[in-house]
């Protein structure tokens, strides 16, 4: 400040407006102010990459819009919300998507956490397996569906020709059935996504603290109490954070069920990304298709801040001092 | 003399000179012109990027072709034409997009062009329910034809032979004959059709059901999905589906039908007639010299009524004036009978003009042209209904049909709901 008046002293004409705003802030708001500055390119384009279409996608959820006929868009309010829950196949496609995301990560968390327990230990063996885990990882969702599909073909299929000629699968194939087209895409999605969930869960167990598994084993613990008194509540943090992150992402399923069955048969596998996109993409009913839309960010939302919520107890429980 | 000779070349020289520009821009009045195409992924659109340089040494215009998956094809030109974004001159509009087209207003309409260049055109050599259905609707040309796609019966003559059968002429035949050509410990199947839910099913069980009399709308274009004709010609699909299909044929698309075909494992399939160049290709088939192809057969005492199919080409109507003329220059060309036989000798398959099914050369390469020429002369481009409310009538089908076939529900419950769904379209 000091500086700043001796400056206008010595060159003897009126105070600059920058000055001026320099001379009422206080170091600290423009400190803050400078920060700011540097955030606003990253905040600007959150809103308008994320922000702004994301509010575009809520405000046309309460029209009735179809590209096909855009002059005739009206207001219908919550219209295409109750239609949401009132129409079978979307009622359908909610409970599927629920039923899929459920199996696919609860299949995928016990057998990700199984072979992360049996990597744990270094070894040459266990990084061999680790190289190999990330492989399903890697490959692109679509070309898996698209692999597993003719695979599993009850008439030509490599593996699906002898399943069904042995009575295994079904006469129609595993995707051909109603009864076991769901199942199925949970299997081919763990097939991909149990070794995410290992890593992570690997992750977790590599940092836990050893001079307390140490204790534990001195005192005599069995590894079953080990793992259930010990080992699994210090995990915990990394399990919430595979878990979330795996439902958020079953939640959306789309590339598997667009590659392999479609939805079908009948609509045993009909998700609601299937769903969306057919009423987004094919009907270009946008209305809908962002109600649709809108309904599974608040559900994603509602699973991500349920697990975030459990991570910081479970990390608070972790990290406090024995009694 | 001599001076006067010199004087009269040196003037021809400089008028030449000066008058070179103005010639080379006559000859290419589309120079600095770039087209952009968005085309389905068919047999056609290889061929037509490979020709396309011609076009741009004719002209002067390039000629840019973007090869699209069909939903791909279908978003991209619809977000263009919404946007207004300009994105494609041309777009290759498959033949149940005409009714939406149409109501749009999204393509220029071409009727007065036609009208304008039928001499050039040479509108007559072009079979009159390809200039119908691929692109006209309601009176409005929103686009002009380009590739057309004839349903025909593929089936195994050595199959049929060791039967001692003759191919079938009716329906009812067909199903008959399916039946006791089927023996799954072979295996070989006696028929075989898309069952996948979705696009596939639909539109197989559409072309059936019109064969076997039935009728997705009624002469006021409203639903009629669930009528009696409907239903029995659902029960015998579904029929044929569990006694004489490939066990996984429930969950064929396209490209599984057609496999199942070409491995040898089907005695007859429905198709386009697009794919029946590939069933003689040793490299991807086991039934070469062992196939026939002929006009699918129409039920019992019914007319010769034949599934027609394929794709326009439309302009966009918000390019300018001068993108559309170079457009519809483009259209001209590639529609042409010299081009368009060059196009099918290269393995096009896509069949628009009379000179070109009795083309001596093309005849010469795909015997089959007659059967193509049958069913052009009595196509059906309306089975599937090209209205506007189409893609939400297919989608509803498609799920009803494969519900059934896979014993989900039968056939009179599951058309009943599709009806209900149907009526709250229009």
């Amino acid at each position: 400040m000091a500086l700043a008046q001796g400056n206008t002293i010595e060159s003897g004409r009126a105070p600059s407006p920058a000055a001026a705003v320099r001379r009422r802030l206080s170091f600290a708001r423009r400190r803050q102010l400078f920060l700011l500055l540097f955030g606003a390119p990253a905040v600007l384009y959150v809103l308008v990459v994320a922000i702004w279409p994301l509010a575009q996608g809520v405000a046309y959820s309460f029209y009735d819009y179809s590209l096909l006929r855009p002059a005739a868009r009206s207001f219908v309010g919550f219209e295409n919300y109750r239609e949401l829950f009132a129409n079978d196949a979307a009622r359908n496609s909610i409970v599927t998507t629920f039923v899929f995301t459920l199996s696919a990560v609860t299949l995928e968390f016990l057998l990700g956490l199984g072979i992360a327990l049996l990597l744990w230990r270094e070894g040459a063996f266990q990084r061999v397996c680790l190289a190999l885990l990330l492989i399903p990882v890697t490959v692109t969702p679509i070309v898996v569906g698209l692999v597993f599909r003719a695979l599993l073909a009850p008439d030509y299929g490599m593996l699906g020709y002898y399943l069904a000629h042995w009575g295994i699968s079904p006469t129609r194939g595993f995707f051909g059935d109603p009864s076991t087209a769901l199942g199925t895409l949970v299997v081919v999605d763990a097939w991909q996504w149990t070794p995410f969930m290992a890593l992570i869960l690997l992750a977790g167990l590599k940092s836990l603290p050893t001079d307390v598994l140490e204790a534990a084993e001195a005192d005599g613990a069995t590894p079953a109490q080990r793992f259930r008194i010990i080992v699994f509540p210090m995990l915990l943090p990394a399990v919430f954070l595979a878990l979330v992150l795996r439902t958020m992402d079953a939640f959306r399923v789309f590339d598997i069920v667009f590659s392999t069955t479609n939805g079908g048969p009948a609509d045993a596998t009909d998700v609601l990304m299937i769903y969306a996109v057919k009423q987004g993409l094919q009907f270009f009913n946008i209305g809908f298709a962002s109600a649709i839309a809108n309904m599974m960010i608040v559900c994603i939302a509602v699973f991500s801040v349920a697990f975030v919520l459990l991570v910081r107890r479970a990390d608070r429980r972790a990290n406090e001092p024995a009694q | 003399m001599g001076w006067r000779m010199n004087v009269a070349a040196a003037a021809a020289v400089a008028a030449s000179l000066f008058l070179a520009p103005f010639a080379l821009a006559q000859d290419k009045p589309y120079e600095g012109v770039t087209l952009t195409i968005a085309s389905q992924n068919d047999q056609f659109a290889s061929v037509m990027a490979d020709l396309a340089p011609q076009f741009t040494e004719k002209t002067g215009a390039t000629v840019k072709v973007d090869i699209l998956s069909y939903p791909e094809l279908l978003t991209k030109v619809t977000s263009d034409y919404i946007g207004d974004t300009k994105g494609y001159d041309i777009a290759t509009m498959d033949i149940v997009w005409a009714g939406q087209f149409a109501e749009t207003g999204w393509t220029v309409e071409l009727s007065d062009l036609i009208k304008r260049d039928a001499a050039e055109i040479n509108v007559d050599d072009i079979y009159p329910i390809l200039m119908n259905a691929l692109g006209n609707y309601g009176g409005k040309q929103v686009a002009f034809p380009f590739a057309g796609y004839a349903n025909v019966l593929a089936y195994r003559t050595d199959l049929y032979e060791a039967a001692g059968l003759q191919p079938p002429d009716t329906m009812e035949e067909l199903v008959a004959d399916a039946k006791k050509l089927t023996n799954p410990t072979v295996p070989v199947y006696g028929f075989v059709a898309n069952g996948q839910k979705g696009p596939a099913v639909a539109q197989d069980w559409m072309q059936y059901n019109a064969q076997m009399g039935g009728s997705i709308v009624d002469a006021d274009g409203k639903p009629v999905l669930n009528s009696d004709a409907n239903v029995k010609s659902l029960e015998v699909y579904k029929e044929l589906f569990d006694d004489a299909a490939p066990p996984g044929a429930a969950d064929y698309d396209w490209g599984g039908r057609e496999e199942s075909f070409r491995q040898g494992l089907a005695a007859n399939m429905q198709t386009w007639s697009v794919g029946a160049a590939g069933y003689g290709d040793p490299s991807q088939s086991k039934v070469v010299g062992k196939f026939g192809i002929k006009v699918a057969p129409p039920g019992e005492g019914l007319p010769k009524k034949y599934g027609v199919g394929g794709w326009g080409l439309a302009i966009n109507a918000d390019i300018d004036a001068k993108q559309q003329e170079a457009a519809w220059a483009f259209i001209k060309w590639i529609t042409s009978p010299e081009i368009h036989k060059a196009m099918n000798m290269n393995g096009a398959s896509s069949y628009l003009r009379i000179s070109e099914t009795h083309d001596a050369d093309l005849l010469a390469k795909f015997p089959f042209l007659p059967v193509i020429d049958e069913t052009f002369m009595h196509g059906d481009g309306d089975y599937r209904p090209r209205i506007p409310q189409y893609p939400q009538i297919q989608d509803i089908l498609g799920t009803a049909v494969n519900a059934v076939l896979v014993g989900d529900v039968e056939p009179k419950k599951a058309l009943d709901d599709a009806q209900a769904e149907a009526e709250k379209l229009f």
